[in-house]
């Protein structure tokens, strides 16, 4: 069990439609995820990540391939025990209060009553939700309810962490606080695979970024070694993963 | 195990708890009913009659709509909030998600007849009209057992349909359940080959709501029905909750979210 992959993508292949109206999203995928890595998964909208990133939380079924978490197929009762998802957007139920909200997904994850009732408090503290726990959902605002999701993602403190949009929806308070949060994951050798748009957040969190594009992947390197391929092939001007990014991305697109 | 379930099944519950529309229907009703009941003023005969007629079909059929409504939308508003995809990302089989789901349906809709019984009781108080309690008791049985039934029906229908055409087909279902009982004893002598086969077979795939219904027994203060009728009556109920959730479950089990 401990010499699993925490990520293990094989051939992944995802189709929608029928027929004429066939459209592969993702196409031949293969990639792993060791434990304690953080990997960011970068592409442009329609690339294939959050398709990737269902068929991974066993949302949605590969069409040919395989994936598997810490050994175990993608969505069994098994995998699921030792991730922390957060989707890319996400409304609590309006009517529940914070904390009630978290117990149910804590006892849902199988932690007792005592240790949620150590924990809601330390949790809600952790994601600036200080003081909130008996306040309903629905006086929160977007971005108070996308603290509750990265609280309800940890609450179980998962091997494994999943997020589809990282930052979606915070404001740059809610950002710094959430890379606080992933930076002490990381420290603690908690693996973390995230998709996003800020290359900025990929770049100052990530030990490795795979980057997809047309469902297919155009890179899977150490951010250090992507800097050093964009400075290569850029005349050593290269500055940012931003650049090597567009660098990639550009040409596909214009072909 | 059973705690996953129940942890889901709170969650309707603690909203139906905190929505006001329960509470405006319920509100709604007890204006209606105490209108009814201070009829009394006026020493109409036999008006406790009508008062326990008003009042039993205005709460059945309040309770009716309020369940076919909460349980046909308990889908489409998890897909809709996202809320689907953070509970299943939990270790919870989809079959649980669904037991939970449905059993907090049913305690929700127990939970407004419950408040309904005590509008009633509380009109009965300005009538004073006789009720043989236990006749009363089972009349509230019946309708719990309805209340599951139907909300396994708007369950399976939100997952064939989108979210208004399944409240309009469960309460098209309800109302052909209502006349089917009627239909079915009287129509079947006169009826050929295949008009019988039409309503043997709607027989089996549709609920009678009306099987469940003690009402008249409640106004006209007949005597309590046989504990094995209230049985069979149990027995009818899962006949129609077990496939319904069964089917419901097929559906779900594998579709991509």
């Amino acid at each position: 069990m401990g010499n699993h992959a925490a990520i293990e993508v094989n051939q992944l292949h995802i189709g929608y439609g029928r027929g004429a109206r066939r459209h592969l999203a993702v196409a031949g995928l293969t990639f792993q995820v060791e434990p304690g890595e953080t990997v960011g998964f970068i592409g442009p909208n329609g690339a294939g990540k959050s398709s990737t990133i269902k068929t991974l939380m066993g949302f949605q079924y590969p069409t040919e391939g395989t994936v598997r978490l810490f050994g175990e197929q993608a969505g069994s009762i098994a995998a699921r025990r030792r991730i922390g998802y957060l989707p890319e957007v996400s409304l609590y139920y309006p009517f529940m209060k914070a904390r009630e909200v978290l117990e149910l997904y804590g006892g849902l994850q199988g932690l007792d009553r005592a240790t949620l009732k150590r924990r809601i408090p330390e949790l809600l503290e952790r994601v600036g939700l200080a003081g909130k726990g008996e306040t309903l959902l629905k006086h929160f605002s977007k971005g108070m309810q996308q603290r509750v999701g990265i609280a309800q993602a940890i609450i179980a403190d998962p091997d494994l962490l999943i997020f589809d949009e990282l930052s979606s929806g915070l404001d740059p308070v809610g950002r710094y606080d959430l890379r606080e949060v992933l930076l002490e994951l990381k420290r603690r050798n908690r693996t973390i695979f995230f998709s996003s748009h800020e290359l900025y957040e990929v770049e100052s969190l990530c030990d490795r970024v795979i980057m997809i594009h047309g469902g297919r992947k155009v890179a899977d390197a150490a951010v250090p070694e992507l800097m050093e391929q964009l400075k290569a092939g850029n005349g050593g001007r290269g500055q940012s993963l931003e650049e090597f990014f567009m660098g990639l991305i550009r040409p596909a697109e214009a072909a | 195990m059973l705690r996953r379930q129940w942890l889901i099944a709170r969650t309707i519950f603690v909203e139906a708890l905190r929505r006001r529309e329960i509470y405006a229907i319920v509100l709604i009703t007890a204006g209606m009913l105490l209108l009814a009941s201070l009829l009394r003023f006026f020493d109409l005969q036999g008006l406790h009659k009508f008062y326990h007629e008003v009042s039993l079909k205005v709460m059945t059929t309040a309770t009716v709509l309020t369940v076919i409504v909460l349980a046909a939308r308990q889908l489409p508003r998890e897909f809709e909030r996202r809320t689907i995809y953070t509970l299943l990302a939990k270790p919870i089989a989809r079959w649980e998600f669904l037991l939970g789901k449905y059993v907090g349906v049913v305690l929700a809709g127990l939970f407004c007849l419950g408040l309904f019984m005590g509008v009633f009781c509380l009109g009965r108080l300005f009538t004073q009209a006789p009720l043989d309690w236990r006749l009363f008791g089972q009349f509230l049985f019946m309708q719990g057992l309805a209340i599951g039934c139907l909300a396994a029906l708007s369950f399976l229908l939100s997952m064939l349909m989108g979210l208004d055409a399944a409240i309009v087909t469960a309460m098209l279902i309800y109302l052909l359940g209502q006349v089917m009982t009627n239909a079915m004893t009287v129509v079947y002598e006169f009826t050929g080959a295949a008009g019988r086969a039409v309503l043997i077979t709607l027989n089996y795939l549709v609920p009678q709501p009306a099987l469940f219904d003690l009402s008249a027994k409640v106004v006209h203060e007949w005597p309590p029905v046989p504990a094995w009728v209230l049985g069979l009556a149990t027995l009818y109920c899962l006949m129609f909750v077990i496939p319904y959730l069964g089917l419901s479950y097929a559906l779900f089990r594998r579709r991509a979210l």
